[in-house]
């Protein structure tokens, strides 16, 4: 979509929180819970919605909870992963995954799925597919279906799967990553889902533009971001939300084949949020072989679990900090590891940005750092106090669509 | 043809694999290089992605033993279309060892062909020559 005129007016709806950034100026209102986002949004912003124009105003969006999807590639290192990635930085909330070849035994997902990606082999491979798969699929529900695979199952698989809809092979002729095609179908799907939503097709009647996924919003900002906070490559931001916890990062940090266009990778932990997920985030710190250790460590028992103090909610953002840094580090096999050590800087946003001091924030990364990495030396914190780091992805986005 | 190659495990003799690259390459096979620092898996995975008919992993190192001896477990759990012909090749051993006994407990692990110090050009001749025979029959 192209624009003419300057974005003037950026809105962020969370599911938690509006964002307004207007004239260099960022504000911040807790959502009311009991109208609908459009009216909320219009009670607390209304000077700034009337005395813009439809053009000028950009928003973008989470409060949809983001998309689920199932994606079934043919192998762990190639299809699996790269599909993965692609979903993650497109805004895609919710994955499972399944290799194909596990077919036989792999249960069908219960809960309905927005979108099943197929995907597997480099062009010119054939007979990945059989008719395992249509009777697999048989069991799923599911709204929309698409194929990123080798270009020689196209037609067997057309012929057998309704609605299929198909895209340009993830894996391109060098087995290397080609994401262009399902980051976009995935991008158009969010905004899509998010039109359809009924709480928020109302918000088109105050813009004439698309209405991007937030967390691919954050993922443009990436490489922006040491022109306005003292950021130093490589870094991760931890981006602690309501429903869940999200952790973009330089892709220096990885050792793996991936090689993407962006040079920063985006992963979701659906269970870490301290608003909606508290419950999963306790669970998941229950189980944890360093939770005692941390209690004593902060100087709080275990009753701070149950309670909903500050100091419960503070202790619930270092919480989720550690169990970040714990999952994406060598201790935690299911993820993907980040090499935590040479780490330069960690960037705090979300909700936890208006919580935790700095000092709160190096306690726990200091611990970390000490007792699962034996270092002393820390990586530096950086609070995004005023919450902007999304900004600067829609200011790009802006300029991108120009040229 | 298509191959699959890289060097496996810790080991980042990355000019090797280069040459291995070029002269598979003037050979006439498709090549798909994984790099260095590859993990057996994904060698696997990379099969079943392109349907290669020729697995060529090489170590400098002598990395290898560790790293390939569960390759047997391993490929019993892939379905490969293509049958592929698994090669290694390069400096196998380290260290005080037995190169004589290097090659039967490579096959062991898995291995179709295997190289211990042997000229590359020499080993890709005959390489190629076993693929041939596998065409005929």
């Amino acid at each position: 979509m192209k624009i003419q005129n300057m974005p003037k007016v950026l809105f962020d709806v969370g599911s938690t929180y509006f964002k307004v950034y207007e004239e260099g100026q960022i504000s911040h209102y807790f959502r009311d819970f009991t109208i609908p986002i459009y009216q909320d949004l219009k009670n607390k912003c209304h000077k700034t919605i009337e005395s813009h124009t439809p053009e000028e105003i950009w928003i973008c969006s989470s409060a949809n909870g983001g998309l689920s999807t199932l994606i079934i590639g043919s192998s762990h290192s190639f299809s699996l992963k790269y599909t993965v990635n692609t979903a993650f930085n497109s805004g895609i909330n919710i994955i499972d995954t399944m290799l194909y070849s596990d077919i036989d035994t792999a249960n069908p997902p219960i809960e309905k799925i927005d979108v099943v990606i197929i995907t597997g082999g480099i062009d010119g491979v054939k007979d990945i597919f059989d008719s395992r798969l249509f009777e697999y699929l048989k069991k799923v529900t599911y709204n929309h279906i698409v194929y990123a695979g080798s270009k020689d199952n196209i037609e067997y698989l057309s012929n057998h799967i309704e609605n299929l809809v198909i895209l340009d092979n993830i894996l391109d002729n060098r087995l290397k990553i080609n994401e262009k095609a399902l980051k976009q179908y995935l991008t158009d799907l969010y905004q899509k889902d998010i039109m359809a939503r009924e709480d928020i097709k109302p918000l088109y009647q105050i813009t004439a533009n698309q209405i991007y996924p937030t967390p691919y919003i954050v993922n443009l900002s990436l490489p922006y971001i040491s022109e306005s906070l003292d950021v130093a490559d490589p870094f991760i931001v931890i981006d602690i939300g309501g429903a869940t916890t999200d952790i973009h990062y330089s892709t220096d940090l990885i050792n793996d084949n991936i090689t993407g266009e962006g040079g920063y990778d985006r992963l979701v932990f659906k269970k870490l949020g301290v608003y909606k997920s508290r419950e999963s985030l306790i669970f998941t710190a229950k189980r944890n072989e360093y939770v005692y250790e941390l209690l004593n460590y902060l100087g709080v028992t275990e009753d701070i679990f149950d309670s909903n103090s500050k100091e419960a909610v503070k202790f619930l953002m270092q919480l989720a900090i550690f169990l970040v840094l714990y999952k994406v580090s060598r201790h935690h096999g299911e993820y993907i590891e980040l090499k935590l050590d040479i780490l330069n800087s960690v960037v705090l946003t979300g909700g936890i940005s208006k919580v935790l001091s700095e000092e709160d924030a190096v306690i726990i990364v200091k611990f970390f750092y000490k007792k699962l990495l034996n270092f002393h030396n820390t990586p530096d914190i950086v609070i995004d106090r005023n919450y902007e780091i999304w900004t600067y992805g829609m200011k790009h986005l802006h300029k991108k669509d120009k040229t | 043809m298509r191959v699959v190659t890289g060097v496996v495990g810790n080991d980042v003799h990355v000019v090797a694999n280069r040459l291995i690259e070029i002269s598979l390459k003037e050979r006439g096979f498709d090549v798909y290089n994984l790099g260095v620092n590859t993990y057996l898996e994904e060698f696997l995975d990379a099969l079943i992605e392109t349907d290669a008919e020729l697995l060529l992993i090489s170590s400098l190192n002598g990395e290898a033993e560790g790293w390939c001896r569960n390759l047997k477990a391993l490929k019993s759990k892939y379905n490969f279309r293509s049958n592929p012909l698994f090669v290694i090749g390069g400096n196998l051993g380290v260290g005080e060892m037995d190169p004589d006994a290097l090659i039967p407990k490579f096959k062991a692990y898995g291995f179709d062909l295997v190289y211990h110090q042997k000229d590359l050009n020499e080993s890709l001749d005959e390489v190629e020559e076993v693929l041939k025979q596998r065409i005929e029959v």
